[in-house]
């Protein structure tokens, strides 16, 4: 489902070329997911960002369902945004001025693909009935990071790209917006890259791959 | 499709949730749109109404017939008629005096001979106003005048009412009532004119629609029959059209200035939504929205708000061009005798102007933001620039494009020879000056917080630096309103005191008289009678525009005393050179004569007349030629010219109401005369009219900067509220606050108000020397005053103060939420 073969990529710096990936290579299954981690600074962002086709990378190749990423124009990987890949982010990345209902209706209805059970089997499983008609800001870090998972699974896409999605929540918060992502991907049967720091939340996905040094290595579950 | 449908909604829902933003952002398209329509539509009706302006009551004349003295017999008009010429029909002009002396025109005809000589089947149809139950109230007894509202209101004069006049004669009731293309005038039937105001001639036929063969007709009998009419074709039209052309380049310019303010709203609120919604932009690109669905998404934004915005600015455009309507029919009644119809009307192309332009206003705040998103990726976005280095940069930007333009426009001056010249001039003027403004206070600040203490003071100026950049297009607006405002008021300034001396000068005898009747002998015996002078005219049409030509006495004390811009003979009881003519300025500007040139004007017989131009005097405002010879010259050369009244000069202690005894016993009506203190009072009042539109459209200029200054303080206060929530929570007090923020903004606007004086006195200087001369034909001496200065700079505090304190009551209301915040955030 998801093939990253050999990634190159190297940032300009001040003090000189950086490389950041060197000859990385991950493999995902439909349906599985997969916690990426890594010290700060080591590329894991990076990673994601040329999955979703935000950056391009300097060599190597990238494979979601068979499709050449990294042979695609910026409107492909618009296009692939829209449909088949959603991201999630520390930051929630929510739109201040729309309510939490039209939030996560956002990305189904740019799509065109809006399921309307599904999103109240969403709002009940997230539990975020009550809080609709609000606004992002009258809503906690972990309230918006349940609407965030809900606009990015509403369109069903097949691959979930998660940035530290609890990095700003606290401990038990954390636990139960993981345990919500992890168990709506499954019944979603799309896959999850998410990137984090912390093991508790690794826990949650089938693999764990570490960054180090530019390259990609597979760690046994924990 | 779907995703631009959603990303459009999802970019509105901004105004939705910014109420205060959406405000302004329409109040300053409302008011731009609004102050350039009133005037545009004024503008496009004061030349409908030129077009027909001759049409009395609705009946075009095609041609006039007169008489030499003015005066034709009404058995030539009956002769005309018998002879079969339908298409004439009598017209009788009356200037009367109302008791208190204010002056009325009155127009008799016979309405039955008038709608006969349409001929026009589809004017007949539409124009069948005059209908018969208000045709036989006109003509049979006690007969009635029909006086407009308007005036009935200002005479005050009630429905039924009968008004009595100067010399005594009382008019029929009035009808409160006008119909088209009355005017501010009354009107009567002539047969009721002549039996109650005991008028027995004509002052002229009108015919109307007339065939070439039928006109030729009508020549020949006239030759033959009554050789001492004339006929002239119809030009007033065209007239009107030309004379007036120039007022309504300035009404236009005005216009634009205020759209240009209202602009600089819009500007400033489009480009801070567009910033407080970058994370929003940047989202919608994360979730697979492509840069030009976005683009796209955001110029509908502008098209659709600019639609709102051009919808609701024209209905107010439509109301205040009402409430400025009749100060501009004054203007024009008085200064071109033009009249204008009270009603308005909406044309389609107004409105797509008006949408033209917002679009283009909007397009232009959004170009360059879109672009420079553009060239960023999606990642670069969420990074952020450094603001104040951007705002810098095109600060520098801005101060270099001024510098060229300040350029430009100085090297293209001494080339300055048309009209469209001299406004651009002057928009590079006005434009380079607000260019500069941002840079000028940069370097203020910047060199402030260099030199100021440590601690509070550098603090404040750093955050005026910070500052700065959203206020750039308010204070820009507001140095735009000062501007504007300290150029006109210096440039009515001097054209009243111009005016006033000039009056004092020129109409210097005490008393005009004009009447037939009056034996001037009889008043020579009167010990009082210092000296009088009779005088002489005619009008003629030279070099295509209308002209008077005047016999005067060359020693009258008023003529030697004339203002002259520029003569070759000593004045002052020197003989009239034999050939010499004097001209007023407009001779030297618009028909390009220059002192000691040789000019021929017609006689009434066909032939030229030779004259050289011996000088030149101040006429201001006078839209015709004029030329001076002396009276006998012109009863000589023209036998037609017409005594225009008697000039006297009294002793400083007569007695008025001793010397108009004296006159009606010389043979004078009452109202046959007018003292010079009712002249120069009338001279006064109508300058003062004419000067009222601008003063009106000069005050809602800076009423729109003030809003512009207010919703950038509003917007600055929204994006730094966070920070005053920091700084607050570091312990920086209320006061302190206050200090921090007033104390750059005063700053800011005093640059402004400092700035304003010089580019408002360039404007002037460009008004008077330049756009005046050009577009008039006459100058004037600029005279400089301090006081407008002074008082925009009070207007302008007082303008600054109120806005400040609105933003500031907001601050102290949010204050507490967005400490609140400060946790919650990252
Ligand atoms: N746009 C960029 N330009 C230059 N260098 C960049 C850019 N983006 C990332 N880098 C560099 O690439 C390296 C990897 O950054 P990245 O954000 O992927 O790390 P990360 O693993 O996500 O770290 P963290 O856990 O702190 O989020 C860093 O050294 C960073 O400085
Ligand atoms: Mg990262």
């Amino acid at each position: 489902m998801l093939h990253i073969n050999q990634l190159n990529k190297s940032f300009d710096q001040p003090d000189g070329k950086v490389s950041v990936l060197q000859q990385a290579s991950l493999q995902l299954e439909a349906g599985q997911s997969a916690a990426l981690l890594g010290e700060s600074g080591s590329g894991k962002s990076t990673l994601l960002h040329l999955i979703a086709g935000l950056d391009r990378a300097d060599g190597g190749e990238i494979w979601l369902q068979q499709q050449p990423l990294h042979q695609f124009s910026d409107e492909q990987f618009n296009q692939l945004r829209r449909t088949q890949l959603s991201l999630i982010f520390q930051q929630y990345h929510l739109v201040p001025t729309l309510s939490v209902f039209d939030n996560l209706s956002l990305q189904a209805r740019l799509t065109g693909n809006l399921d309307d059970d599904f999103r109240q089997h969403l709002i009940a499983t997230l539990g975020l009935g009550p809080l609709l008609k609000r606004l992002p800001q009258q809503l906690s870090g972990g309230q918006q990071q349940r609407v965030a998972i809900a606009r990015s699974l509403l369109h069903r896409p097949a691959l979930v790209l998660a940035d530290e999605p609890t990095g700003n929540l606290d401990e038990n918060t954390s636990q139960q917006v993981m345990q919500l992502l992890s168990q709506l991907v499954r019944d979603n049967g799309s896959s999850l890259l998410m990137v984090t720091h912390s093991p508790a939340m690794a826990a949650y996905c089938d693999h764990s791959w570490r960054l180090q040094h530019g390259r990609l290595e597979a760690e046994l579950s924990a | 499709m779907r995703s631009l449908l959603w990303s459009w909604l999802t970019l509105l829902s901004h105004y939705r949730r910014h109420p205060s933003q959406t405000l302004f952002l329409l109040l300053g398209l409302i008011t731009g749109v609004a102050l350039w329509s009133a005037v545009h539509i004024i503008n496009a009706h004061a030349r409908a109404s030129y077009a027909e302006a001759d049409q009395l009551l609705d009946a075009q004349a095609s041609h006039w017939i007169q008489a030499p003295n003015g005066r034709v017999a009404l058995s030539d008009y009956v002769a005309l008629r018998r002879a079969g010429f339908r298409q004439v029909y009598p017209v009788l002009e009356l200037r009367l005096s109302t008791l208190d002396n204010q002056p009325l025109t009155l127009i008799a005809t016979d309405l039955m001979a008038m709608s006969a000589s349409r001929t026009s089947p589809t004017q007949e149809q539409s124009n069948s106003r005059v209908d018969m139950r208000a045709w036989s109230q006109l003509s049979q007894p006690p007969y009635a005048v029909w006086v407009p509202a308007s005036l009935a209101n200002s005479l005050p004069l009630q429905a039924g009412q009968r008004l009595t006049l100067r010399d005594g004669r009382q008019l029929p009731p009035a009808v409160t009532d006008s119909q088209p293309r009355q005017g501010q005038r009354l009107f009567m039937d002539i047969g009721a004119a002549a039996i109650t105001l005991g008028e027995t001639h004509l002052s002229y036929l009108a015919v109307g629609a007339i065939d070439p063969a039928e006109l030729k007709r009508l020549d020949q009998w006239l030759n033959q029959y009554a050789p001492q009419l004339k006929r002239r074709s119809n030009q007033q039209p065209l007239d009107l059209t030309e004379l007036t052309a120039s007022l309504h380049i300035h009404l236009n310019a005005m216009s634009l200035l205020a759209f240009a303010v209202g602009l600089f709203i819009v500007f400033n609120a489009v480009r801070f939504a567009l910033h407080s919604r970058a994370s929003t932009l940047t989202t919608l690109r994360e979730l697979g929205v492509s840069a030009r669905t976005l683009t796209s998404a955001i110029v509908l934004e502008g098209f659709t708000l600019s639609l709102i915005g051009t919808a609701l600015g024209l209905a107010a455009g439509f109301g205040l061009s009402q409430l400025l309507l009749p100060a501009v029919a004054a203007t024009l009644q008085h200064l071109y005798g033009a009249v204008l119809d009270q009603r308005l009307l909406l044309q389609p192309q107004v409105l797509l102007q008006a949408w033209l332009l917002t679009s283009v206003g909007l397009l232009m705040a959004l170009v360059w933001p879109l672009w420079q998103r553009s060239r960023q990726g999606v990642l670069a976005q969420r990074q952020g620039v450094d603001v104040l280095q951007q705002e810098q940069r095109s600060q520098r930007r801005l101060a270099i494009s001024a510098a060229v333009l300040l350029a430009i426009a100085l090297l293209s001056y001494p080339w300055l020879n048309s009209l469209a010249h001299g406004f651009a001039l002057l928009a590079a003027l006005l434009f380079a000056g607000a260019w500069l403004l941002p840079w000028l206070a940069s370097q203020c600040l910047h060199w402030l917080s260099q030199n100021a203490k440590p601690g509070l003071a550098q603090w404040c100026w750093a955050e005026g630096q910070v500052q700065l950049g959203p206020l750039r297009p308010a204070l820009m607006a507001m140095l735009l309103a000062l501007t504007a405002n300290f150029g006109v008021d210096n440039l009515v300034g001097s054209f009243r005191q111009a005016l006033d001396n000039w009056l004092q000068q020129r109409i210097a005898a005490d008393v005009y008289v004009q009447s037939e009747q009056l034996d001037a002998h009889q008043l020579s015996q009167y010990a009082w009678l210092l000296d009088s002078h009779e005088r002489n005219g005619l009008r003629l049409r030279w070099q295509g525009r209308p002209t008077l030509i005047r016999g005067l006495d060359p020693s009258a004390p008023d003529v030697q005393q004339l203002p002259m811009a520029s003569q070759s003979y000593p004045q002052g009881g020197a003989a009239w050179p034999d050939d010499g003519i004097l001209a007023n300025e407009q001779v030297q500007h618009l028909a390009g004569k220059q002192l000691g040139d040789v000019i021929y004007l017609p006689l009434g017989n066909g032939e030229q007349q030779r004259f050289t131009l011996a000088g030149f005097y101040y006429d201001y405002g006078n839209p015709y030629f004029q030329f001076y010879l002396p009276y006998q010259r012109v009863a000589q050369l023209w036998p037609n010219a017409q005594p225009q009244g008697l000039a006297l000069w009294l002793d400083e202690d007569a007695n008025m109401t001793e010397v108009e005894q004296a006159l009606v016993e010389a043979g004078a009506q009452p109202g046959d005369w007018i003292d010079r203190r009712a002249i120069l009072q009338l001279s006064l009042r109508i300058f003062d009219r004419t000067f009222a539109m601008t003063a009106a459209i000069n005050t809602l200029t800076f009423a729109v900067a003030g809003i512009a200054l207010l919703a950038a303080l509003l917007a600055i206060h929204q994006q730094r509220l966070p920070h005053y929530a920091h700084w607050r929570a570091m312990g920086v007090s209320w006061r302190e606050w206050l200090q921090l923020t007033a104390v750059p903004l005063a700053l800011c606007l005093m640059l402004t108000w400092v700035l304003s004086i010089p580019l408002g006195s360039a404007l002037a200087w460009l008004l008077i020397h330049d756009i005046n001369v050009l577009s008039f034909g006459w100058t004037m001496p600029l005279q400089w005053q301090g006081r407008p200065a002074l008082l925009l700079a009070l207007l302008c505090l007082g303008v600054t103060a109120i806005a400040f304190a609105i933003a500031a009551l907001q601050v102290r209301q949010r204050l507490p939420y967005a400490l609140k915040q400060l946790g919650a955030d990252e």
